[in-house]
């Protein structure tokens, strides 16, 4: 009877592995955002920092902002499969500044990640056109030199998904 | 408490002993004691009544358990669970039956006619179920759109299963001739379990509310009727042994 309860007093030990899982631990890996980095449209390996960018929704007020920054992350709608920003650099400065449109298309899936954090949206780029780069109505020119994808599969935010050269 | 009653009980033995020795020298004559075998079916009112009050829950279990030895007793559990988990992220229903067998072991020694449990046991879980997933929540660490409508799927995942360990410590007491209250908590270790695609279960009929994937907890609450099928008769201990 000893050896009984030793027996079910381990196996019970096993059992108190438990952690606490009912709060979305910040390390999970949710809906990723869209990783841009800049570079040097001269020297392409080299970074290059924004100064004082102002990203927003087309059509929509509120908006992000970076300075003096070579990476930003930008958030892709989850309701719908094309999200448009306009991106405008030196955006303090009224006689500097350029305002250019890109809009990103892809396709959206839904996935299960834990009970705490629910489910997750992951993105791809579309194949053939992952961006459109448009300006402005009153053209000031692209700031924007060269775009690139570096990859289409956009899942966590580890990476970096576009390149921009300027 | 064991402990106690064996001595209290010994103690007495050997006090009727040296009565019975005092007035006569004949033979021993504490009765023997009578032990009673027999199955001892019943239900689990805990979930029986957490049916009329939560409108998410519908569950019965039916218990049962038959006794082979002078401590160990077979036992097993029937049931069906329909439950809808309604959680921050995620609601979804779970429905299915399950059964639970293994064995209970008495390690409480009863004083004279009593018949009562304290008892640690083993239960082979297994249950098979499915799951609907109703609605669920997109997580989202960017505030800067406005939060995602909530996404009603209904998928629905049929013919999952799920095997598992359980550790059981309760009690039964007899309240009336053959009417025994039982209560018992469990815990509940996995062995294996078919996952919903792009889901998971996180919930199981019989195992509960799964931790971390693999661990759960469990109670019930018992009423259940006692059908004796034969009796033996067991001589106490010899004290005398014991005196040297």
């Amino acid at each position: 009877m000893k050896k009984l309860i030793l027996l079910l007093f381990l196996l019970s030990l096993s059992f108190s592995s438990c952690e606490k899982d009912d709060i979305c631990d910040e390390a999970t890996s949710t809906t990723p955002k869209l990783i841009i980095e800049f570079y040097d449209v001269l020297h392409p390996t080299v970074l290059k920092n924004v100064t004082n960018l102002k990203v927003k929704e087309v059509g929509t007020v509120a908006f992000m902002s970076f300075d003096a920054v070579s990476k930003i992350e930008l958030p892709l709608k989850t309701t719908e499969d094309i999200t448009k920003y306009s991106l405008i650099k030196n955006s303090l400065d009224t006689t500097t500044d350029n305002e250019d449109f890109l809009q990103f298309n892809y396709t959206r899936e839904n996935l299960f990640v834990s009970r705490a954090c629910g489910f997750k949206t992951i993105f791809t780029l579309d194949s053939t056109t992952p961006y459109i780069k448009s300006d402005t109505s009153t053209p000031d020119g692209f700031w924007m030199q060269t775009i690139t994808v570096t990859t289409s599969n956009i899942t966590t935010e580890n990476e970096t998904h576009i390149k921009i050269y300027f | 408490m064991k402990h106690t009653s064996k001595f209290t009980f010994s103690t007495l033995l050997i006090l009727l002993s040296f009565l019975v020795n005092a007035q006569q020298k004949k033979t021993d004559s504490i009765p023997p004691k009578i032990e009673r075998y027999g199955i001892r079916v019943g239900a689990d009112l805990f979930k029986l009544t957490r049916s009329f009050y939560d409108k998410n829950y519908k569950g019965l279990e039916l218990v049962g358990d038959y006794r082979i030895t002078k401590n160990y007793y077979l036992a097993a559990e029937l049931g069906n669970e329909n439950k809808t988990t309604v959680d921050e992220l995620i609601n979804f229903t779970t429905k299915g039956t399950y059964i639970k067998a293994g064995f209970d072991y008495n390690s409480y020694e009863n004083w004279l006619d009593m018949r009562n449990m304290i008892y640690i046991g083993l239960r082979y879980g297994a249950s098979t179920f499915d799951q609907t997933l109703n609605s669920y929540k997109l997580y989202n660490t960017s505030s800067y759109f406005d939060e995602a409508p909530i996404v009603t799927p209904g998928t629905k995942f049929n013919g999952l299963t799920a095997q598992w360990l359980e550790v059981v410590v309760g009690i039964k007491a007899e309240v009336l001739k053959n009417i025994y209250v039982g209560f018992s908590v469990r815990m509940n270790r996995m062995i294996s379990d078919k996952k919903p695609e792009n889901f998971d279960n996180l919930y199981i009929p019989g195992f509960n509310r799964t931790y971390n994937g693999d661990f759960g907890v469990g109670l019930n609450y018992t009423v259940s009727y006692f059908l004796p099928l034969y009796k033996t008769k067991s001589t106490p201990r010899k004290v005398e042994k014991k005196k040297k």
